[in-house]
């Protein structure tokens, strides 16, 4: 990509990025253009100049970055200070955020070699995370990081190449996880039934990777032409009640005109809860060979939503997550009308502030106290105020407490949950880092982290980068520091 | 040391009884020797698990299912409660309902649902029970209130209603039949382990405990204890009384 930052570039900040060939830590200015983009500005000393494009709109840029998360770090830290971050995690001693968004890779085996993979994995003597490793995870989560959690999240490789699986979730629920979801590609659950009925039966959530309805974006991202079975993998899910989140992996040219018919698809199955929207990145087996024409910013996914819904969404209708870096995650929360009227995005009636104030310090929407004042006051406001859509949005509202607070029967906090998620659909965008664009300011304030059975977190964008690569787990040849791996490709074997 | 039988023979009527704290009176007035007549609203599966606890438990219980605010159901069931037993000695007016709602999203018909649940039920059983009760010269009647009206807590504002009106009718009833030595008392429970606890978010749970002089929820059993002691020939000198059990809020 054609560098633009010049030298009339205005500094936006410092920080420390690495260098895309040796991954060495390298000083990085972040700047604005007279064009009004922001560019990330590198030398390396072994590998010459990087400049990489972060964001295609300084001032959302830095609105976006200026709003300052709810600092809540972990109770315990594993690693002291000693070569900077990102090379002590565990968290050490410098890390702002505790863990919310918990990955547990629960093994190495995948049936899918996606070009745009970007992690490491590995079928030949495949990884199986044991149950004791995972429930020392789930106890250190519960311990270092503190309290109930919101989520925990199963992935791979694929997890329903996993022997005990299902064993698993089932565990994490009895541990007080209030979701328990399953990354997944989807190719097992296409023709395996059972497994989805059973998936169902311990209230798991599927987290399905679903990038486009194109033939050839399809192959192109992941491969395969895979549409068919992702779709008949919907068909189950839906057919036994799967709660399902998508994830489709943006890439600027390829699947990004498509954002809003795949949002339209999940908000119109009732299993969906969330979208997950992902930009892609470039590192691991596959991602680091894929063309960099792709590279697509938080903004301008944004921007493709709201070119691509019709007006349903746009950038003013999503707010940072309070927990975690404001670059990393943009959330939209909807009101879904069940008789099929357009849903509501929550800042229709909720200022931005509100909306933020009232995810307090969740990833996902809880019912927190912070929650329910703000949404009293927002009640309050559209029945004394009124408005164009106040009625109907009251009705829905009315409507949400009635399935979460039926009057016959108390429902579990599941189910409560279920019902509130069936109500109120959510649509994150997720912005990870590879290489080219890291930024140590939002790994250190990051929530969402890889887990090791002795207590170890490592933020998944330093663990996607650095840290996976080099573990025996998912390597066949593991490298070693100051080198960059990926770009090979995995073996396939016929697998269940 | 044999648990005391505080209510061996006594026939006793109990509203909403098959779940929640109604299912926890009707058997622990069954511990108590009584013999035992619960209604019910919608669940058949929770009053077939009731009815079943309660034949385990030594009692063959008479079962009814209708709306309290339904004026023939009600004089029905006394109706049938009478010809079983030849009379009935103690009424517990616990059906009740509630929703989660802020004033504004409550309509004129969610008001209605939850007064005529609360309030005209219990009027319509009283007034059908203390017939048969005047002719005794005997009885009791209790009221199953709530924390909701005794204390400044947030709570929706027909329930909260709704058990005020119950303390008013206990007072009122308790004065106008005390002359047939017939007993009117309200139990205002606080936050229990079942009921209302198990749809309040967990924040409003954590909340009402660290307000609690015990620190912990109640639990329907030992509330239904104190109902089995009111009701009992124990209780000989309270009437238009509330008692609250809630913990030490």
């Amino acid at each position: 990509m054609t560098a633009e930052a010049t030298d009339e570039a205005r500094l936006v900040h410092r920080t420390t990025s690495l260098c895309r060939v040796c991954k060495n830590a390298l000083p990085a200015d972040v700047v604005a253009t007279a064009g009004g983009e922001v560019w990330m500005r590198k030398a390396c000393p072994h590998h010459g100049a990087q400049d990489v494009r972060l964001s295609t709109d300084a001032a959302w840029y830095e609105e976006t970055r200026a709003i300052k998360q709810h600092a809540a770090p972990p109770r315990i830290r594993h690693k002291t200070i000693d070569l900077g971050c990102p090379f002590d995690c565990g968290p050490c001693d410098a890390h702002g955020q505790k863990v919310r968004l918990p990955v547990v890779t629960i093994t190495s085996a995948c049936n899918l070699d996606c070009p745009i993979c970007y992690v490491h994995n590995k079928n030949d003597d495949a990884y199986h995370m044991d149950v004791d490793d995972f429930t020392r995870i789930l106890h250190h989560l519960r311990d270092d990081h503190g309290g109930e959690l919101d989520i925990v999240n199963i992935t791979g490789g694929e997890p329903t190449l996993h022997p005990q699986l299902l064993d698993l979730i089932e565990l994490a629920h009895r541990e007080g996880i209030h979701r328990v979801t399953v990354c997944s590609n989807g190719l097992r659950l296409a023709r395996d039934e059972e497994l989805v009925r059973r998936l169902a039966a311990v209230d798991a959530r599927v987290a399905l990777s679903f990038d486009s309805f194109e033939r050839d974006a399809d192959y192109l991202l992941q491969g395969a032409h895979l549409l068919a079975t992702k779709q008949r993998c919907m068909e189950l899910l839906e057919k036994h009640g799967v709660s399902t989140t998508l994830i489709p992996v943006m890439t600027r040219g390829v699947n990004d005109h498509e954002v809003g018919a795949l949002i339209a698809y999940g908000l119109g199955k009732r299993n969906v809860r969330h979208l997950e929207i992902h930009t892609i990145t470039y590192t691991g087996q596959g991602g680091v060979h894929f063309d960099r024409a792709g590279r697509i910013s938080m903004y301008e996914v944004l921007q493709r939503i709201e070119e691509t819904t019709a007006g349903l969404l746009g950038p003013a209708d999503f707010v940072p997550s309070p927990c975690a870096h404001p670059l990393c995650y943009q959330i939209a929360y909807l009101l879904i009308d069940p008789d099929g009227g357009p849903p509501i995005p929550f800042t229709r009636f909720l200022a931005r502030d509100e909306l933020y104030r009232a995810l307090s310090d969740r990833l996902y929407m809880e019912p927190t106290p912070g929650l329910e004042a703000v949404m009293r006051d927002a009640i309050d406001r559209l029945w004394a105020d009124g408005g164009a859509d106040a009625e109907r949005i009251l009705r829905l509202l009315r409507r949400m407490l009635d399935d979460m607070f039926p009057t016959d029967r108390a429902l579990t906090r599941r189910e409560a949950l279920a019902a509130g998620e069936r109500a109120v659909k959510a649509i994150y965008v997720h912005s990870h880092m590879d290489e080219e664009t890291f930024d140590t300011e939002r790994a250190m304030d990051c929530c969402d982290s890889n887990c090791y059975p002795d207590g170890t977190t490592i933020p998944v964008c330093n663990y996607n980068v650095l840290y996976r690569e080099k573990e025996a787990h998912f390597n066949r040849e593991p490298a070693v520091w100051n080198e960059r791996s990926g770009g090979h490709r995995l073996t396939l074997r016929v697998m269940p | 040391m044999t648990a005391p039988r505080r209510l061996e023979g006594k026939r006793c009527l109990i509203t909403g009884g098959s779940r929640g704290l109604g299912r926890a009176i009707a058997l622990a007035f069954a511990r108590h020797g009584a013999r035992v007549a619960f209604t019910f609203r919608k669940n058949q599966g929770d009053a077939d698990d009731t009815a079943a606890a309660l034949r385990a438990a030594g009692c063959e219980p008479l079962v009814f299912q209708g709306s309290v605010s339904d004026a023939a159901h009600v004089q029905a069931t006394v109706k049938a409660v009478v010809a079983a037993w030849q009379g009935l000695d103690v009424l517990v007016n616990n059906a009740g309902t509630t929703q989660i709602l802020p004033v504004a999203l409550i309509e004129e018909e969610d008001w209605d649902a939850v007064m005529d649940t609360s309030a005209k039920g219990a009027f319509l059983f009283s007034r059908a029970a203390l017939r048969t009760m005047i002719r005794a010269r005997s009885g009791h009647i209790l009221n199953i209130g709530s924390f909701a009206s005794e204390r400044v807590i947030e709570a929706p504002i027909h329930y909260a209603a709704a058990k005020s009106a119950l303390r008013g009718l206990t007072e009122a009833l308790a004065r106008e039949v005390g002359r047939y030595d017939i007993k009117v008392n309200l139990l205002s429970p606080g936050l229990l382990d079942v009921g209302l606890a198990q749809i309040l978010p967990r924040h409003r749970i954590d909340e009402y405990v660290s307000q609690a002089a015990f620190g912990r929820l109640g639990s329907a059993d030992e509330v239904a204890e104190l109902a089995a002691f009111l009701v009992s020939p124990d209780n000989s000198f309270m009437t238009g009384a509330k008692i609250v059990a809630d913990g030490g809020l």
